[in-house]
C-alpha cells in the first residue's frame, strides 16, 4: 500500500512538472496560436540557470530558484523578439521547423558549454528522505506539489485580474476584436513568451534537485508537454494541466507496475488513444486560455 | 541531345572509383567512404521528400522506419543467417508494414497533432529498440552484420559499396520521379496544396497520403538495410530524432518537392562537414542555425535561389528573335 | 425520380441550428438558384450534400442512390461539381494543370502503364489536354494557360474554378455565389456561362445574393431563412411572396 502511495507522490510530482511546462506551451498556443517545439529548451536552460545560482554562486534556494525563473522570463521575451516574431505570420510548417532547428541548436549549444554530463544540484530537501506513515519520500516532491498550485492559483488570478492577464486571455478568445479595441497585441505576445518561459524555469528550480540536468532532457518533456496540451484540448490551460498530472500518475505507475524502461513511451500512448477516441480532447474545443 | 548528356553523366558517376584514386591517392577511401553516405542519405532524404515536399505531410517518423528496416535486416542475418537478397526485401517490407499501419490512426491526427504523434511514434520506436534488449541488444548493438553476398558477388570493397550507394540513389530517383510527375504528382500536389479541392477533384487525400507515407517508410527501410550492410554496426542512437532534423536541413537546404534540389541538399550536408573537418556537436549547432534561417528566409532552399536567377535569364529579349 | 433529392436534412453546430429539416427536390436538367439572407444556412447546406459535412439526420440521394454522409470526393466521382465560395484553385500548378487535375480519377491506368507511358496513357493525357484547352477557351483564359493559378486575378482565379468543375463532366454543378465580387462584365459572363450549361442538360444549383442574377437566369427559387425552407417556386412568385420580403427586410 505505502509502495502505491509512493507511486502517486511520484506521479504527482512529475505531473507538476509536466502541468507547469504544459500550461506555457498552451498559453503560447492559446494567445498568439503557435507551438513552440523549443519550449523543453526553456526548462533545460532554466535547469542550468538555476544550477549556476545555487550550485555555483551558491545563493540560497528560493533566490536562486527566482533567479532561475527570472533568467528564463528575459530569455523568453528575447526568444520572442527574435525568432517567434519573424514566424508568426507564417505556416505551421515554419513554424513549427523554425522552433525544431532552435530545440536543436540550444541543445547542442549546451553540450558545448556544460557538457553531457548530469548536473546535480540537491537540496536539503531532495537529498533527504523521510518516513512519513510508511511512504518514504523527499520532502522536495510535495514542495513541488504546493509551489505548482501556488503558481496556478496565481496565473488564475493574473489572468482574471490583472490588466495583462485578462488581455492574454481575450487575446486568446478573439485576437481581431483585440486589436481594434486597441489592446497591444505584440505586447501581449511578449509578455506571454516571457511568462511561458519563467513558468519552465521555476519548474526547472523545482524539480532539477529531483532530478538532475543535462542537455537532451528538453526532447522527451516537449513531447509530453504536448501531449497533455492535446490531450487537454489545444490551447484550454485548465485541460492541459489536468491531462499533464493524469499523464504523469499514468507514467509513474507504469513505471512501477508494469516497466521501468519503457515509462516514457506512457505520455505517447496516452495522447494517442484519446485523440483517436476524441480528437477534440478529453475537455473538447475551448475558445480561449 | 539529353540522352547523351545523361549516359556522360552517368557515365562519370560510375567511374568515380577510379578517378577518386587517380586525383587523391592517399585519401581515396574517406572520400570513397563520404560519397557512399552521401548516396545513403541522398535516397532516405528523396524518400522524406515524398511525404513532406510532395504531400506535404510533415512527418517526423522517418526515422522509425529507417530504424525499423536496419534492424530488421541486421536480425534477419545475424541471428538467422538470412542471405542479403531475402533481407533487403524483408527490411523494405517490414518498414512499408509498419508504415501502413501507423499510418492510418496517425492521419486521423491534423497539422501540429501530426507532426507530434509521428514524433512520438519515432522516440517510443527509439526506447523500445533501446530496452527491448532480449531482442535487439539494446545500447550493446547488433553486431557482425554480414557483408552483401548475391550470389557470386560479394560487396565487400569501398567501390562496390559505392556502386551499390549509387544504383540506390539511382533507382529511388526512378522511383521518385515516376510518383512526382504526371498524374501521380498532381494528385499528391493537389492535396497538399488545398485538400478541400482536392476532394471536389474526386481526390481522395488520405488514400494519396498514405501512398507518399508507405512508399516513404519502405524505401527508408530499404536505405537501412544498406546502411547495416555498410556499416555492419547498429546501434539504437542511429533511429534518434536528430535524424529527422538532418533529413529537413538537406530538405530545405537543397529545395524541398525538387529532385535536383533534394539531392544537392543530401550532398552538401554530408560533404561539406567532412571537407571543413567539423565536430558533430558543432554540426548540429550549425545545421539549426542553417535550418533556422533558410526555412524563415529561403524555404525554397538552394532550388528556389537557382529558378529565380534562370527566370530572370530567361527574360524575352526586345529584339523578338 | 428527381435527381437530386434532399430529405429532412438537419445540421447543428454547438447548440445552433443550421439547418432545419430541409426538403429539396431537383430534377434533372433544372436551373434551380438558392437564396436567403446571411446565416440562413445555404452554404452550409452544401457542404452537407457534396460530403464536406456529416448532417445529424436526414437524407441525401442522387438519383435514387443514398448518398447522405459520403466523402467529399466520392461524392465528386458521382458526377457532381461544385464551386466554394473563397475561390479555390491549386496556386502552384499552371492554370492547364489544374483543369488536369480535375480529370484525376475519370481514366483508369495501371501505375506500370503510367509508368513506361504506354500509347493508351499518352492517348489519354492528349484527351484530357484537349479538353482542358477547350474549356479555358470557353472561359477565355486559354492564353493563361501555362501561368501559375495563383498570378491570376480574383476574376480570373474564378473564373478557372469554375472551368475546373466542368473539367469531368459532372451533370450536377453547385455554385457557390458565382457572382460574388466580380465586376458587371464578368457577372453577364457569368450568368452566359450558367445559361450555357442549362442548354448542355446539366442540371445546376447555385447559391446567390445577386437578386438581378437570380431572377434573370432561374427557373425556380427556393429561399432559406434560418435554416428553414421558407418559400419555393418561380422567381416572380417567390419576389412577391411576403414570407421572403420579410425574411429579408422585415427585421
Amino acid at each position: 500500500m505505502s509502495d502505491l502511495v509512493e507511486q502517486l507522490v511520484h506521479g504527482l510530482t512529475l505531473g507538476s512538472l509536466y502541468a507547469m511546462v504544459a500550461t506555457g506551451l498552451a498559453l503560447m498556443f492559446g494567445v498568439v496560436r503557435l507551438v513552440n517545439f523549443a519550449h523543453g529548451e526553456f526548462y533545460m536552460l532554466g535547469g542550468y540557470a538555476f544550477w549556476y545560482a545555487y550550485g555555483e554562486l551558491g545563493l540560497p534556494y528560493p533566490v536562486a530558484g527566482l533567479a532561475a525563473a527570472a533568467a528564463m522570463g528575459v530569455f523568453g521575451l528575447a526568444y520572442e523578439r527574435t525568432v517567434i516574431r519573424t514566424i508568426l505570420a507564417r505556416t505551421w510548417h515554419v513554424q513549427l521547423i523554425a522552433t525544431l532547428a532552435t530545440s536543436i541548436t540550444l541543445t547542442n549549444l549546451a553540450i558545448l558549454v556544460f557538457g553531457t554530463q548530469p548536473k546535480e544540484v540537491p537540496t536539503t530537501l531532495s537529498s533527504t528522505i523521510v518516513d512519513v506513515g510508511g511512504v518514504r519520500m523527499a520532502w522536495q516532491r510535495p514542495l513541488v506539489l504546493v509551489a505548482a498550485v501556488v503558481i496556478f492559483a496565481g496565473l488564475e488570478w493574473f489572468v482574471t485580474r490583472a490588466k495583462l492577464g485578462k488581455a492574454m486571455r481575450a487575446m486568446s478568445q478573439n485576437r481581431e476584436a483585440c486589436a481594434v479595441v486597441g489592446v497591444d497585441v505584440q505586447q501581449v505576445a511578449l509578455a506571454t513568451f516571457g511568462l511561458s518561459a519563467a513558468l519552465a524555469g521555476a519548474a526547472a528550480a523545482l524539480v532539477s534537485p529531483l532530478f538532475n540536468i543535462f542537455p537532451d532532457v528538453g526532447a522527451l518533456l516537449t513531447l509530453k508537454a504536448f501531449a497533455a496540451v492535446i490531450v487537454g484540448g489545444f490551447g484550454y490551460v485548465k485541460g492541459a494541466i489536468a491531462a499533464a498530472f493524469l499523464i504523469g500518475v499514468a507514467e509513474s505507475l507504469a513505471a512501477g507496475y508494469i516497466s521501468y524502461a519503457y515509462k516514457d513511451a506512457i505520455a505517447f500512448v496516452v495522447m494517442v488513444a484519446v485523440l483517436l477516441v476524441r480528437p477534440q480532447g478529453l475537455f473538447g474545443r475551448r475558445i480561449g486560455i | 541531345m539529353r540522352a547523351l548528356r545523361w549516359t556522360i553523366g552517368a557515365a562519370f558517376l560510375v567511374a568515380v572509383p577510379w578517378i577518386v584514386a587517380a586525383a587523391v591517392p592517399g585519401q581515396q577511401r574517406y572520400v570513397l567512404h563520404v560519397l557512399i553516405f552521401t548516396a545513403l542519405y541522398g535516397a532516405l532524404a528523396l524518400s522524406y521528400d515524398l511525404v513532406v515536399g510532395h504531400v506535404g505531410s510533415l512527418s517526423l517518423a522517418h526515422p522509425a522506419f529507417f530504424g525499423i528496416g536496419a534492424y530488421t535486416a541486421a536480425l534477419l542475418a545475424t541471428e538467422a543467417r538470412w542471405p542479403f537478397a531475402a533481407a533487403l526485401p524483408a527490411g523494405i517490407a517490414m518498414a512499408g508494414l509498419v508504415a501502413l499501419t501507423m499510418g492510418v490512426p496517425m492521419f486521423r491526427l491534423t497539422e501540429h497533432s501530426f507532426a507530434m504523434g509521428t514524433l512520438g511514434f519515432a522516440l517510443v520506436t527509439q526506447i523500445v529498440a533501446t530496452n527491448w534488449v532480449d531482442f535487439t541488444r539494446g545500447p550493446l548493438c547488433v553486431t557482425g552484420i554480414p557483408k552483401p553476398q548475391l550470389g557470386s558477388l560479394r560487396i565487400a570493397t569501398l567501390p562496390a559499396f559505392y556502386w551499390m550507394g549509387l544504383a540506390a540513389v539511382g533507382l529511388v530517383g526512378l522511383l521518385y520521379h515516376g510518383l512526382t510527375t504526371f498524374r501521380l504528382g498532381r494528385a499528391f500536389h493537389a492535396v497538399r496544396d488545398n485538400e478541400i479541392l482536392a476532394s471536389a477533384a474526386s481526390i481522395h487525400p488520405l488514400k494519396y497520403r498514405m501512398i507518399a507515407f508507405v512508399i516513404g517508410g519502405a524505401v527508408a527501410g530499404g536505405v537501412g538495410v544498406l546502411y547495416v550492410s555498410y556499416v555492419g554496426v547498429l546501434c539504437p542512437g542511429e533511429l534518434a530524432v536528430s535524424l529527422s532534423v538532418n533529413l529537413l536541413v538537406m530538405l530545405f537546404l537543397g529545395g524541398v518537392g525538387s529532385l535536383r534540389g533534394v539531392l544537392v541538399g543530401a550532398t552538401a550536408f554530408t560533404a561539406l562537414p567532412e571537407i571543413l573537418r567539423m565536430a558533430p556537436t558543432w554540426r548540429m549547432v550549425i545545421y539549426g542555425l542553417l535550418l533556422l534561417i533558410i526555412v524563415i528566409r529561403a524555404p525554397d532552399g538552394l532550388e528556389g535561389v537557382i529558378r529565380r536567377r534562370s527566370a530572370l535569364w530567361r527574360r524575352p529579349s526586345s529584339s523578338g528573335v | 425520380m428527381a435527381l437530386f433529392e434532399v430529405r429532412g436534412l438537419t445540421k447543428r453546430f454547438l447548440g445552433v441550428t443550421a439547418i432545419d429539416a430541409v426538403d429539396v427536390s431537383i430534377e434533372a436538367g433544372e436551373l434551380v438558384s438558392l437564396i436567403g439572407p446571411n446565416g440562413s444556412g445555404k452554404t452550409t447546406l452544401f457542404n452537407c450534400v457534396t460530403g464536406y459535412l456529416a448532417p445529424d439526420s436526414g437524407r441525401v440521394t442522387l438519383h435514387g442512390r443514398d448518398v447522405t454522409g459520403v466523402a467529399a470526393h466520392r461524392i465528386a466521382r458521382l458526377g457532381v461539381g461544385r464551386t466554394f465560395q473563397l475561390v479555390s484553385v491549386f496556386p502552384r500548378l499552371s492554370a492547364l494543370e489544374n483543369l488536369l487535375t480535375f480529370l484525376q480519377q475519370h481514366q483508369e491506368e495501371s501505375v506500370l502503364a503510367r509508368l513506361v507511358r504506354a500509347p493508351r496513357v499518352r492517348r489519354y493525357e492528349a484527351a484530357a489536354v484537349e479538353r482542358a484547352m477547350m474549356l479555358l477557351e470557353s472561359v477565355g483564359l486559354a492564353a493563361r494557360a501555362d501561368a501559375p493559378a495563383g498570378s491570376l486575378s480574383y476574376g480570373q482565379r474564378k473564373l478557372l474554378a469554375f472551368a475546373a468543375a466542368l473539367m469531368p463532366d459532372p451533370e450536377l454543378v453547385l455554385l457557390d455565389e458565382p457572382a460574388a465580387a466580380v465586376n458587371p462584365t464578368m457577372i453577364n459572363q457569368m450568368k452566359e456561362q450558367i445559361r450555357a450549361l442549362h442548354r448542355q442538360g446539366k442540371t445546376v444549383l447555385l447559391v446567390e445574393h445577386n437578386m438581378e442574377v437570380v431572377m434573370d437566369i432561374s427557373q425556380r427559387v427556393i429561399v432559406l431563412d434560418h435554416g428553414q425552407k421558407i418559400a419555393e417556386g418561380s422567381p416572380e412568385a417567390v419576389r412577391r411572396d411576403p414570407k421572403v420580403i420579410e425574411a429579408y427586410f422585415g427585421r
